[in-house]
């Protein structure tokens, strides 16, 4: 209890000073003057905060990941169908029943330096996230037991266990660093990598303004481009914290592409202009309400149940996101077809049904208030979410009246995260940005290990545990499916989490001035992957 | 017993009770506190009777982001709420941290600065302390505080008060110094009144309309501050307040598109405020004896 104290205090005064800073560093943006001579192939685009990590093996930041993965390469891609696409990686197999993953790489891959990208680069990098634990590669990297590289184009990984998305997992989300360069920096869990920056994907950082602009280079060769180059020279990120600046931005000519979504009730904004366009993406995650079996009452799957069919989840989507998204039963996203259980259907929204469902399991009214008398719960979301905040407010709402007392403590994004990661809430409001697979997703959010961090319920049940190594561990490809699928049925009964809707995002750019963007589903990826930005032209 | 009557006769600053009335009269019949005055009533009735003049926000409904119209007099939100009745709702919120948090102010205050003013060794330590709270930069202070401690009203109120005390203090402990130096405060001491007894009885009586000043100086801080933090996410996120309504408008992108969100909220900031200020500002005039002559 002590420490948990403490380290408020601590985020208390980070805070403050994050607070103070922020009121001086606004309004920087008003100079343009270093653009303007060849805008034609400088692409700007808008991002919301500084970068806080430039190295690519530990960062998590979205919006760092926008800028250090047009820098690094990695060994796949997720395309605009969400399937994974070769990148680095030509393609991959797995060998020896499963235990052996290979993967051969394209041979004309090269560091901004001119060195090729090779196997070994692929090797070192992995090696390194293993030895340092790195960011949340360390955890798909579990199994690996050794790596081998045994020319310039193959790398082997060789599993403990077979593990079916583990070539997925690990080929989409670890970057790819120079060996030469990074191997000189000794200890990598401490190598901060802010200047003098070697990169093999289509653009490399060159200089920066913290605060105002992040200026990007193009990388001469880019085999994944048309021309084996990019066609835009150079890429300007720029910093502006508060989207309405941002939207404003766009429309006054100052940026070409905006990095963060257009919130559903802004798209009216750009209704009228004929130069800037909208394009649509699917999300790989989904928003949701998670209960954590710690409290005594939520551990009861009556009553998570009773939640459940307390939430309006049609008219949430309706209302805060406008119609423009999707409703989800069980825990699997309607993206994984394959393995979405199409059998189940979300628990119906009739209040007065889950309040005479609480009333048999034994709860009671004594104080006829209107509200059973335990079932009083605090909903944790984070404030500047505009979508979550919203739900949270319908959602205490309709609870109130199924008989359930909500308290809503929606706070401070960063209070919001300390109290997660500490468990410090009865219900969890928040949306889950990207899940690439659904085993990994499965693994992340229901194993009582928690190698993912975001076992949001606090779960630890024997049974799931057995039912997702079970999976985890199974190499036929319909075998996996079905188990999945029965995950998926498992999760949905039990009530574990209550899955609000899958929602769509809006990227607005300048179609007057630039086409060709190749737009990935979710706000991590969105028009900005490194993929997306080689495709990029100007418009003559 | 005799100390009162020495007070009365002594103490300029407390107007003779003939007078009383007539003050008062003096002090509505100027325009700018008459208006000042009918805004802030029209301000606290709108917060008392709130329910029977909007329903309380909640729900969402079809029409979303409309312009202001017979229907929606301040238009709606990105959720279709109507923004008039989330204004006549944030009005409560508002009046009562407001109010609150200038009585702790005034209460911490004036206590503060009338020990400061009369007890030599507790003035030393209470400037200090004073100036020092003055030079804290107190937004990000409070904007610290706000983010330990779980957002609700109370917890607002309390914070707010609690930044907002040693103005008080400094002002209260200016007059209280000039009085403590006058001729009757020695003429109560020599005639055995206790230190409290002075302190309650001479000096509190006289810095009375100070402190109504204070009151509303400081209530009209309290508005804005909360307004700010409620902004900054910090607010209780269960009660309507004007703060809240602009961080809706913020938060969902739609300032550019929909100017009625920002403009009436802050136009009942700025109402409030400038409402409190000026009634605040007259009241110490017509009650400074140098202006009226004694």
């Amino acid at each position: 209890m002590k420490k948990t104290v403490k380290g408020r205090w601590r985020l208390a005064v980070a805070l403050g000073v994050v607070a103070t800073l922020g009121v001086s560093g606004c309004g920087l943006n008003e100079d343009n003057s270093s653009s303007s001579g060849s805008s034609d192939t400088v692409l700007r685009i808008g991002t919301t905060t500084d970068v806080s990590n430039f190295n690519p093996l530990q960062s998590l930041s979205k919006t760092d990941s926008w800028i250090l993965n047009a820098m690094y390469p990695h060994l796949l891609r997720i395309d605009e169908n969400a399937q994974k696409a070769p990148e680095l990686a030509k393609e991959y197999r797995y060998e020896d029943d499963g235990k052996t993953a290979v993967f051969e790489l394209r041979d004309d891959f090269k560091w901004t330096d001119g060195q090729p990208v090779v196997a070994e680069d692929v090797k070192f990098s992995a090696e390194k996230i293993m030895e340092y634990k790195l960011g949340n590669v360390a955890a798909k990297l579990t199994w690996v037991e050794s790596i081998e590289a045994p020319d310039a184009t193959t790398v082997k990984f060789k599993l403990s266990q077979p593990y079916a998305p583990f070539a997925e997992g690990v080929g989409f989300w670890m970057s790819i660093v120079p060996k030469h360069v990074f191997e000189k920096a000794g200890d990598l869990s401490k190598f901060p990598n802010d200047s003098n920056w070697v990169g093999a994907g289509p653009f490399v950082l060159d200089s920066m303004t913290k605060g105002q602009r992040y200026v990007m280079k193009r990388n001469e060769h880019y085999p994944l481009a048309p021309e084996g180059k990019a066609a835009v020279s150079q890429v300007e990120y720029r910093v502006y914290p508060d989207v309405n600046t941002m939207m404003l931005a766009l429309r006054n000519g100052d940026i070409d592409l905006m990095g963060t979504p257009v919130p559903v009730s802004a798209a009216k904004t750009f209704e009228n202009d004929s130069k800037i366009k909208l394009a649509k993406v699917g999300a790989l995650g989904f928003a949701h309400l998670t209960y954590n079996m710690k409290n005594k009452y939520l551990a009861d799957q009556e009553v998570r149940q009773a939640l459940s069919m307390s939430v309006d989840t049609k008219a949430i989507i309706d209302a805060v996101l406008q119609g423009d998204g999707q409703q989800m039963a069980g825990p699997i996203s309607p993206i994984f077809a394959e393995y979405d259980n199409t059998e189940i259907q979300p628990y119906p929204f009739d209040p007065a049904a889950a309040k005479a469902k609480l009333a048999a399991a034994g709860y009671k009214d004594a104080n006829n208030d209107g509200f059973f008398d335990e079932l009083s719960f605090g909903v944790a979301c984070d404030q500047s979410n505009a979508n979550i905040t919203r739900v949270v407010q319908l959602f205490r709402e309709s609870a109130a009246k199924a008989g359930i007392k909500l308290e809503n403590e929606c706070v401070e994004r960063n209070t919001f995260l300390t109290r997660t990661k500490n468990g410090e809430y009865d219900i969890d409001a928040s949306q889950w940005g990207v899940f690439d697979n659904p085993m990994d997703q499965l693994r992340s959010t229901y194993l009582s290990s928690n190698p993912g961090g975001i076992n949001y319920n606090l779960l630890e049940s024997a049974e799931m545990d057995t039912l997702i190594n079970d999976a985890a561990g199974t190499t036929d490809p319909e075998a996996f499916k079905a188990k999945i699928k029965n995950l998926d049925k498992v999760v949905h009964e039990q009530a574990y989490l209550t899955p609000l809707y899958v929602e769509n995002f809006q990227f607005a750019y300048n179609a007057s001035k630039f086409t060709g963007f190749a737009p990935s589903p979710s706000d991590l990826l969105g028009m900005v992957t490194a993929y997306s930005l080689a495709q990029v032209t100007p418009v003559k | 017993m005799s100390a009162p009557v020495l007070t009365e006769q002594a103490i300029p600053p407390v107007a003779p009770a003939t007078t009383k009335r007539s003050s008062w009269y003096a002090y509505l019949r100027q325009p700018t506190v008459a208006l000042s005055v009918l805004v802030l009533l029209v301000m606290v009735l709108m917060a008392v009777f709130a329910p029977l003049i909007a329903d309380e926000p909640s729900g969402a409904g079809p029409d979303v982001l409309q312009p202001p119209s017979g229907a929606h007099w301040f238009g709606t939100d990105d959720l279709g709420q109507d923004i008039f009745a989330q204004v006549v709702w944030g009005t409560r919120t508002s009046l009562v941290i407001g109010l609150a948090a200038s009585l702790i102010a005034i209460v911490l205050g004036t206590a503060i600065g009338l020990a400061a003013a009369y007890f030599r060794p507790i003035d030393a330590v209470a400037t200090v302390i004073t100036d020092v709270m003055l030079a804290l930069p107190t937004l990000p202070l409070m904007i610290m505080l706000a983010a330990v401690v779980s957002p609700s009203v109370g917890t607002l109120t309390l914070i707010i008060g609690f930044f907002a005390w040693p103005e008080v203090a400094r002002l209260i402990r200016s007059q209280g110094l000039v009085i403590s130096a006058m001729p009757y405060i020695d003429g109560a001491r020599v005639l055995g009144a206790s230190g409290w007894r002075i302190v309650t009885r001479e000096i509190l009586p006289a810095v009375v309309s100070l402190m109504i000043v204070s009151v509303l100086l400081t209530a009209s801080r309290a508005v804005i501050s909360e307004a700010g933090l409620s902004f900054l996410g910090l607010g209780d996120p269960d009660a309507w307040s004007w703060g809240r309504i602009l961080l809706n408008a913020q938060r969902s992108g739609t300032i550019a598109i929909a100017w009625w969100q920002t403009l009436f909220p802050s136009l009942a900031i700025l109402l409030l405020v400038l409402a409190a200020t000026l009634a605040g500002l007259r009241f110490n005039d017509t009650r400074d004896p140098r202006r009226n002559g004694g």
